[in-house]
């Protein structure tokens, strides 16, 4: 139980003395660190075409959070020997060595991956390509809280870049509660301190959630307050994410 | 011309199922209505999706042939008679335990477990927010600080709760460490051998762990940390909860979240006595004593309620044929009080949400029974436990 065994021996990392302080701090009256409201979310920053061999791939910027993904295919694969009539989705989240604050073995998510393709299995229209496989992989650069909803949100811009067919955008935005408050797209430090989360993932256009997550305890208004609050934010997310695609493609028929 | 043809569709079958003709042509002299009296033996499964098969690809061909004579015969009514035969057969049979994961299903069958959801009468006479009877025994691994078994109709669960010594995290030196782990065992299903069983167990662990652990601070967490605690700062106990799926017939999120609270209300934390004198980061010795001392508090253990979203209806504790047929399931669980404590949502099709939240309000009505239900399973398994 101490410590996982056969790791790597951990280099010194100075510990950050600061965490002991704001332990004691009370969370009903918490500030936000950069300065935010509780319901504004950190400015997004996305551009496609990030990785030229790809088939199709964004980058994604929110805040302290860095994510790239990469779509590759429809192609044949392996593993999809045996003939099915609607194509595969395959994806895959790792992080890398020195995305967290502390260094950690660079690995896969299996968690995350799964989540990954359960928020965008609702919305890609799998019998466009059948009998081949996509697949996605999403790389977190720098994690600054609120990972795997940019990771949602860049892979439905990476598969868009992609051309693969969609029924709509795939957007996601978290939810922290701190004490009584109720906090939009938390950062690292806040996600530490949460009392409870709710993640959701949602098609705008379509008005249809396609994936919710929610920890800690909630009571049903809450829980409708915090789902209004994230269904707003998503579609506003959407609207940027659409404007990206068109400047991309404006700039690349100059 | 026509009555020709759906009589020999009807012979045809007969001699399949051994039936008279004779009783078939009376039935259908009545017009193909549901009181078909026929008696005849429960057929097996693979009977059934044989005659399923006759008839689908018998009502095809004679489309083909009827529509080529231009007879006005709608598919509909060939679609009738396939379900109006199938419910008489299947309507007291318990179906043998050999559906698991993908379930081959014909479109017979589609229709009828689909029309029964509809009609608030499923395959096994269930209401739609009816569970299947639930046992549970504690105590079934002596070495374990405690276990639990559950059975909700065919699916079987197993689940362990071992403690150990260790360090808390540096994040929270005031809160002990529960983790959960799910295995699926190839005895469930031959495609869980080696690494195939692997994402549906990632699947389950992740979402015990939102459902029963709360947030990062531990607030609404189901199992109280703090009381996990030995020395602040230096050692606390974890907890490993293993849980085994033997065999699956659907809703295992359930049927886990049962096995693991009655594992909890089950497990004896042996005392700890610290020695005193230990001082700065040296590690304090500790006596552990044989007698079990600490019994858990698992009032506040929440229970998960899997709603299963089939046409446009909820069902409660669907089997794996039910299961195969959704288009989306939503697992929330939820406390004695009422709160959630957990929601994650599985399955592809995307959901308003308003339906939602109307899944959460049906969650926490369902669950108030559920938890009463286990509890006083878990009081009767402990009490057997007692006297042997």
């Amino acid at each position: 139980m101490a410590g996982r065994r056969g790791t790597n021996p951990t280099t010194y990392s100075p510990s950050l003395k600061t965490q002991k302080t704001r332990s004691t701090i009370f969370k009903d009256d918490w500030v936000r660190p950069d300065g935010r409201g509780f319901q504004q979310c950190r400015p997004a920053f996305f551009r496609t075409s990030a990785v030229t061999a790809a088939s199709g791939s964004a980058y994604a910027e929110f805040g302290n959070t860095k994510v790239i993904v990469s779509v590759f295919g429809p192609r044949e694969s392996k593993k999809a020997m045996m003939y099915s009539d609607i194509g595969r989705l395959n994806c895959n989240v790792s992080y890398t060595t020195f995305a967290t604050p502390v260094r950690a073995q660079g690995s896969d998510r299996k968690d995350f991956s799964s989540m990954l393709h359960k928020a965008l299995e609702g919305a890609v229209i799998l019998e466009t390509f059948p009998k081949t496989t996509v697949d996605v992989f999403a790389l977190v650069l720098e994690s600054g809280g609120s990972d795997l909803p940019v990771v949602i949100s860049c892979a439905s811009l990476a598969l868009a870049d992609a051309g693969i067919l969609m029924y709509d955008l795939v957007t996601s935005v978290s939810l922290s509660c701190l004490g009584k408050n109720l906090v939009i797209d938390p950062i690292l430090e806040e996600e530490s301190y949460q009392d409870g989360s709710l993640m959701i993932t949602c098609m705008p256009s379509r008005y249809e959630v396609t994936q919710l997550t929610i920890t800690g305890e909630w009571s049903t208004p809450k829980i409708n307050e915090g789902m209004q609050l994230c269904l707003d934010a998503c579609s506003k997310l959407a609207n940027i994410m659409r404007s990206c695609l068109k400047e991309a493609t404006t700039t690349s028929q100059e | 011309h026509f009555s020709d043809l759906r009589l020999h569709t009807v012979t045809a079958l007969c001699s399949r199922l051994s039936l008279s003709p004779l009783s078939c042509r009376r039935a259908l002299s009545g017009s193909l209505s549901r009181d078909l009296s026929v008696t005849l033996p429960p057929p097996r499964l693979s009977e059934k999706s044989l005659v399923s098969h006759a008839l689908v690809s018998r009502s095809q061909s004679q489309l083909s042939r009827l529509s080529q004579l231009n007879s006005p015969v709608s598919h509909s009514l060939v679609c009738r008679l396939s379900i109006s035969l199938l419910s008489t057969l299947s309507a007291p049979v318990s179906l043998p335990i050999c559906l698991h994961g993908m379930v081959g299903l014909s479109l017979g069958e589609k229709n009828f477990i689909q029309g029964g959801i509809a009609q608030d009468l499923r395959s096994d006479g269930r209401k739609r927010l009816t569970y299947r009877p639930v046992s549970v025994e504690t105590g079934v691994i002596p070495q374990a600080n405690g276990s639990a078994r559950v059975r909700m109709g065919a699916t079987d669960v197993i689940s362990s709760v071992k403690a150990e010594l260790g360090k808390p995290s540096s994040l929270q030196p005031d809160k002990g460490k529960v983790s959960i782990y799910v295995d699926c065992s190839p005895t469930a299903a031959p495609m869980f051998e080696g690494r195939g069983g692997d994402e549906l167990s990632t699947d389950l662990s992740v979402a015990l762990q939102c459902c029963l652990l709360g947030g990062k601070s531990g607030a609404g967490a189901g199992i109280d940390l703090s009381s996990l605690i030995v020395v602040e700062g230096k050692m606390c106990w974890g907890l490993y909860i293993d849980c085994l799926v033997v065999s699956s017939d659907g809703n295992l999120l359930d049927a886990l979240g049962a096995a693991i609270k009655a594992a909890l209300s089950n497990t004896g934390i042996p005392r700890v006595l610290v020695a005193a004198g230990a001082s700065g980061d040296e590690q304090p010795e500790v006596d552990i004593s044989d007698e079990e001392f600490l019994q858990f508090d698992t009032s506040d253990v929440p229970v998960i309620v899997t709603l299963t979203k089939v046409g446009r209806h909820y069902i409660v504790d669907a089997t794996s044929e039910e299961e195969s047929q959704m288009s989306s399931a939503v697992s929330i669980s939820v406390n004695r009080k009422g709160h959630i404590c957990g929601l994650t949502k599985r399955g592809g099709a995307g959901l308003d949400p308003s339906i939602v939240l109307d899944m959460i309000s049906v969650a926490k009505h369902v669950s108030e029974q559920l938890m009463n239900k286990l509890d006083s399973e878990i009081a009767a398994a402990e009490a057997v436990e007692d006297d042997s």
